[in-house]
């Protein structure tokens, strides 16, 4: 079986379960969530998100000081619930579940891959990026390295990231728009489109933080309270439905489960679902879990959050926290899947699609309650778009125009060029969305393996790593991109190395791509290190002095730049 | 008047005390990270190359744990707390070990 293109077709059923999708679900009863406009949950969501711009309205900045780093003055909780609804996207908030009830032992996998990835950002990047103290990737890369390819570089992959990962959260948000009003998917993008601009547009990253945080309490919440009903009703005790499923899954694994009996096969195949490589070998296992993992550590939308916090203290902290919230949502979503295996054992792709929107009903929660459930939905999708679409936009407006293409433009320009770039790129992202290409959820796959190729080296040799140069880091970085591309194409032609079964599967990719870049940088950056000249190394020492607390560290020209962000 | 002695930056040979009380502390979490993140499937596989069917069943599948197949409960529970306990790790070391010896991070 073609294990790795199930995957993705997997992951792209349960992405972009599209409004058809759910009229033709089949499955038990209790698995289909009926579409059409609902009164109620429709109130409770729309006034969720007038609360959502009304905050991001009343934290609206006004002297155009932090539309991109909130002023620095968020708290270690905060930015940590900041960096957790910034990650957990509508895809993990609907999909891991799915994941988890199709792939059994395997789709752990995604799970330890997406929190694990978090201690390296920690230990490698948090505290120096912090001290570093300025506003975006690109910028730490263009000014460690000294050279405008490696920031423009640096900045066109944001740019591309982001707006791969933010089509995919209109997904998402068309599955609920359809749900909740009966829109159809192309008026839910607009719908979701003119909501998260307007926000962003009236308040910039204070606003999007606060915001963040908001959506964060509304969207835990709605995921877990119904799990306490749930395992009440499979034979727990409701105390922690977290620990209370392990019976369940040990009962699953000898066939026994809610309905009539099993077959035999259909008992062994449950069996070998949750048995280690049975969905999936070795290898593939460890090379999805590295990739994601060097892919969390080198998402910029996730680095950015350390520079929106006071010092490097709470920087750190955050990202504990963060790892804890995110967590409460990776331990509660297993849940979901083994009860949804307990209750209806053979459903397919259509059943993992609405494993979570289902719950409510499931758990009899109400009418009410599937507005919340919702509105916790809708934040998941629009924190994260919100998130991106910012990361996105001060790649070009602060890296491209601030920096290269126009230095001497002031503040309100630069801001100006911020806030229509955020518009553009939104637009771009509509686009994409409304005529999707046939394997968006494998670029958005991709999304990981590119930042993890690219990104995730270039940034630790940068930090740790004195003689890498401009040369080493534009080698790495052409080589990580490049290889991410070559893996794509590769995989969408169907040949044999790059696919599912391959040594390097394409959305796999980093396991090998990621150690040869790191290699590349340090050789090509030895082999180079004469054409560095004395002017760019000293700036690449200063910048070494400030990040690693060095004495001698030269104050920086302050430029009209940095008076204006902060 | 600019420093001419290039700055020294390895992270395996770190110059100064506080960035090799960084690296140190770095270290032990990136190792402790590693058998989390690759010993434990690693441990999985090697004990599971006795199934014939090849679906890695072990002792480990067998074993229960707080009513979970131990397998199960390693990856989706005993790595992702592993995780958070990691970077709480982290943080504690740091306070202990590198913020106390340079005085001047605190007021930063």
């Amino acid at each position: 079986m073609n294990r790795t293109s199930l995957i993705l077709c997997l992951t792209l059923a349960a992405i972009c379960g599209l409004a058809v999708n759910l009229f033709a679900a089949a499955g038990e009863e209790i698995y289909q969530v009926e579409q059409g406009f609902k009164l109620i949950p429709a109130v409770i969501m729309i006034t969720m998100l007038c609360v959502y711009v009304g905050v991001g309205f009343l934290s609206k900045v006004s002297d155009t000081s932090g539309y991109w780093v909130a002023s620095q003055e968020i708290g270690k909780f905060g930015n940590g619930a900041a960096i957790a609804s910034d990650w957990m996207s509508a895809a993990s908030f609907m999909g891991v579940a799915g994941l988890l009830y199709l792939k059994g032992w395997f789709g752990l996998g995604y799970i330890i891959g997406w929190t694990g990835g978090y201690v390296l950002l920690l230990c490698l990047i948090t505290a120096q990026l912090r001290r570093f103290g300025k506003y975006t990737i690109p910028e730490f890369l263009g000014d460690r390295f000294d050279c405008h390819v490696v920031r423009l570089l640096a900045a066109s992959v944001t740019v591309i990231i982001t707006i791969t990962y933010a089509a995919a959260q209109f997904k998402g948000i068309g599955l609920i728009c359809g749900w909740i009003f009966g829109m159809s998917y192309t008026a839910s993008v607009f719908f979701a489109a003119g909501v998260v601009t307007a926000y962003m547009l009236v308040s910039g990253m204070a606003g999007v933080t606060r915001n963040q945080q908001l959506q964060y309490v509304v969207l835990i919440s709605a995921f877990m309270i119904p799990l306490w009903v749930l395992i009440k009703k499979a034979g727990g005790a409701g105390i922690l439905p977290q620990l209370e499923y392990g019976p369940i899954l040990s009962g699953l694994m000898e066939g026994s489960v809610a309905g009539p009996p099993l077959s035999p096969e259909e008992a062994l195949e449950l069996r070998r679902t949750f048995l280690p490589w049975g969905m999936g070998n070795f290898y593939q296992f460890i090379a999805l879990v590295f990739t994601l993992m060097v892919g969390t550590a080198g998402l910029p939308h996730i680095m950015i959050r350390f520079y929106t916090v006071k010092n490097e203290d709470i920087a750190r902290k955050s990202v504990l926290w963060g790892l804890f919230f995110i967590g409460l949502l990776y331990w509660s979503s297993p849940v979901y899947a083994v009860l949804g295996k307990f209750w209806n054992p053979n459903g397919g792709p259509t059943v993992a699609d609405v494993i979570i929107l289902s719950a409510p009903e499931r758990a009899n929660l109400g009418i009410a309650y599937i507005g919340y459930l919702a509105s916790g939905a809708m934040a998941a999708g629009l924190s994260t778009l919100a998130g991106l679409l910012m990361t996105g936009a001060s790649a070009i407006a602060h890296d491209w125009y601030a920096t290269v293409l126009r230095p001497e433009c002031t503040d309100k320009q630069a801001l100006m060029v911020g806030r229509i770039f955020t518009a553009i790129i939104c637009i771009i992202v509509i686009v994409i969305a409304l005529k999707p290409p046939a394997l968006i959820a494998q670029i958005v796959a991709m999304a990981f393996a590119i930042a993890g190729n690219t990104i995730f080296p270039v940034v630790v040799l940068g930090i740790w790593y004195s003689k890498s140069n401009k040369y080493g880091a534009m080698a790495s970085m052409i080589w990580g991109f490049g290889m991410t591309l070559m893996a794509m194409v590769g995989w969408i032609l169907g040949i044999e190395f790059f696919g599912p079964e391959g040594l390097m599967p394409a959305t796999s990719s980093a396991l090998i791509v990621c150690p040869i870049a790191f290699l590349l940088n340090i050789i090509v950056s030895n082999v180079m290190a004469e054409k560095v000249t004395e002017e760019t190394a000293d700036r690449s020492d200063n910048i070494l002095r400030k990040l690693h607390n060095l004495p001698g560290n030269a104050a920086e020209p302050r430029n009209k730049n940095v008076a204006f962000f902060h | 008047m600019a420093i001419k002695k290039r700055v020294y930056v390895n992270f395996f040979r770190p110059s100064t005390p506080s960035m090799k009380a960084e690296a140190r502390i770095t270290s032990i979490v990136i190792v402790l990270w590693a058998i989390l993140s690759y010993g434990i499937p690693l441990l999985i596989y090697l004990v599971g190359l006795g199934d014939p069917s090849g679906s890695g069943e072990s002792f480990i599948t067998r074993s229960r744990f707080l009513g979970f197949p131990l397998h199960y409960w390693l990856i989706a529970q005993g790595c992702t707390v592993g995780y958070v306990l990691l970077c709480k790790l982290y943080c504690t070391l740091w306070d202990k070990r590198v913020a106390r010896g340079n005085p001047r991070r605190k007021s930063l």
